[in-house]
């Protein structure tokens, strides 16, 4: 089997949760330095396909490679030094709740690297300010607001300068503008340190706002790959109904007759 | 009911499920013990230290330390008792000065590291499951993992060492409560003087009571802290889940220590009967 030159490639992945079939034969591409977003109604396994490329949950079946390593395959201790190189930002943050807002991002560094304590104080304050939170170091995760918690849990995900950043619904539930100051941030990333990211949203604002390139999420499949100016004009029902939040299409039929005649 | 099974299958497959569920959970326990080694060692060779000193040093007063309390106090009125039920039936037969033998050795060897394995579990164990639980259901677990950092290594291994350390320690607590007590018990109602007290446990006390005790008390941590830890790992449900692998850890744990205890008793009475 060959190696792929991308970021990351999903070759015929299958992922089943019980009787669930969440993805089913899921093929995907990111190249470097991409900002490739994922779309789908809640449920559709964005946060597995995430999940899947970090290693924290093994498809049933397919290939999945991170540059040339094949994530599928990589023994524990070798899937720890890959994902070094891989930053992930959780939908609710994640942050160690016993742990001050400089020590959760100071983790990686301790664990990892051999930075002395000044080393490790810089690069903390340098991505703290970064992300705007310079000011909240010795807060704790439960004193800050949900948009806090993302920018500090993003500041973790970047303190190890990672290659790949993985973003699961980056945007959800802030407020517009915070919501377009994480946005602005990945595409400054993106630019300026060369990081290759995939963001898994169903928030449209933001997925028009961050992406190169979009991929619909739909039944366990990518039913449309594309620019994202071909997805605001596509023909293809389930996507124009998912873009423009109409209640009228495919993705809803059945269950919204249900809903409407209660 | 036309389709129903007869009885004995009914019970056959009632039995295999539940011993299914068993050894998968004996084994689950077990390959968390040794792969939390395996994590572990693999840093030490790289030349590193598996934990940090702090979290090593807080878990070590959080399961020494504060429990020196309750088992010094649980202790000391079980000796109590024990000197004063054991003594009113030894005077009948003029052998009260058996007494101090009995508590030392029951304490030393069986009950000492017994009640300091079932009060650890039901303190600290419900306490690792609980603190591992919450960050399971809330993703920190997940995130620890996906930063490259092992979380056997970097959650499990300080607590276990803690725990497997600091139990012969308060096992000892447990000893020196108990026979201190009943040294009280029996100044004040047999007329047994300290110093010929503390000569009577120095003669009936063996160092081979003191090193089972010793044993088992460690083997008891390693069960205790990895019975809580696997419980705190693989909690679903949320708060809810929580709070269930909570109950079944402690009642895991307390259930294991006894068995555990049972075994090694028969193992060594079997090979060292006197």
């Amino acid at each position: 089997m060959s190696t792929p030159l991308q970021m990351v490639e999903l070759r015929d992945v299958h992922m089943r949760f019980e009787e669930k079939k969440v993805l089913d034969g899921v093929s995907l591409k990111i190249e470097p330095r991409e900002r490739l977003v994922i779309m789908g109604q809640s449920g559709s396994g964005k946060s597995t396909i995430l999940r899947l490329i970090l290693g924290t949950l093994r498809p049933d079946s397919g290939s999945i490679f991170f540059k040339q390593f094949e994530i599928t395959r990589l023994s524990r201790r070798k899937l720890q030094r890959v994902r070094q190189h891989i930053g992930m930002v959780f939908q609710y943050s994640a942050l160690l709740s016993s742990r001050n807002v400089r020590d959760n991002v100071a983790l990686p560094l301790e664990e990892l690297t051999d930075k002395s304590r000044s080393e490790i104080d810089k690069i903390v304050d340098e991505k703290l300010e970064l992300v705007g939170m310079g000011d909240s170091k010795e807060l704790l995760p439960e004193e800050l607001s949900g948009g806090m918690r993302k920018r500090v849990a993003l500041a973790r995900a970047l303190v190890l300068n990672p290659e790949l950043l993985l973003l699961d619904e980056p945007s959800a539930g802030l407020d517009p503008v915070i919501a377009s100051v994480i946005d602005e941030l990945i595409i400054s990333l993106s630019e300026k340190s060369k990081v290759t990211s995939i963001t898994a949203t169903h928030e449209m604002d933001s997925a028009f706002r961050i992406a190169t390139r979009m991929a619909m999420l739909y039944q366990g499949t990518i039913i449309k790959e594309a620019k994202p100016e071909e997805f605001k004009h596509s023909k293809n029902p389930v996507v124009a109904q998912f873009v423009s939040g109409s209640t009228e299409g495919p993705i809803l039929e059945g269950s919204l007759d249900a809903i409407t005649k209660k | 009911m036309p389709n129903a099974e007869p009885p004995p299958v009914v019970i056959a497959e009632g039995v295999g499920h539940v011993t299914r569920y068993f050894l998968r959970e004996v084994g689950s326990v077990f390959w968390l013990i040794a792969n939390t080694f395996e994590e572990t060692f693999e840093r030490i060779q790289r030349g590193r230290l598996p934990f940090r000193a702090v979290s090593f040093f807080r878990h070590t007063e959080r399961v020494g330390v504060d429990s020196v309390p309750l088992v010094g106090l649980v202790s000391f009125f079980l000796g109590l008792t024990m000197a004063l039920l054991t003594g009113y039936q030894l005077q009948r037969f003029g052998t009260e000065r058996l007494i101090p033998g009995l508590v030392a050795i029951t304490f030393t060897r069986e009950l000492g590291p017994l009640l300091t394995g079932i009060m650890i579990a039901a303190r600290i164990g419900a306490a690792f499951t609980a603190e591992l639980g919450t960050m399971q259901v809330s993703e920190e677990v997940e995130a620890i993992e996906a930063m490259g950092i092992g979380p056997l290594r970097f959650l499990v291994a300080p607590r276990m060492l803690a725990l497997v350390l600091l139990m012969p320690c308060l096992s000892t607590v447990s000893n020196l409560a108990a026979i201190f007590a009943s040294s009280l018990v029996c100044k004040a109602f047999f007329s047994i003087a300290f110093p010929y007290f503390f000569d009577l446990v120095k003669d009936s006390l063996l160092i081979r009571d003191i090193i089972t005790g010793i044993l088992k008390s460690f083997l008891f941590g390693l069960l205790i802290a990895a019975i809580a830890c696997y419980r705190g790992l693989t909690v679903k449900g949320g708060a809810a889940g929580v709070g269930t692998s909570t109950t079944s850890s402690v009642v895991t744990a307390i259930t294991t220590v006894i068995g555990f205890d049972t075994l090694y008793n028969v193992v060594y009475t079997t090979f060292y009967p006197t």
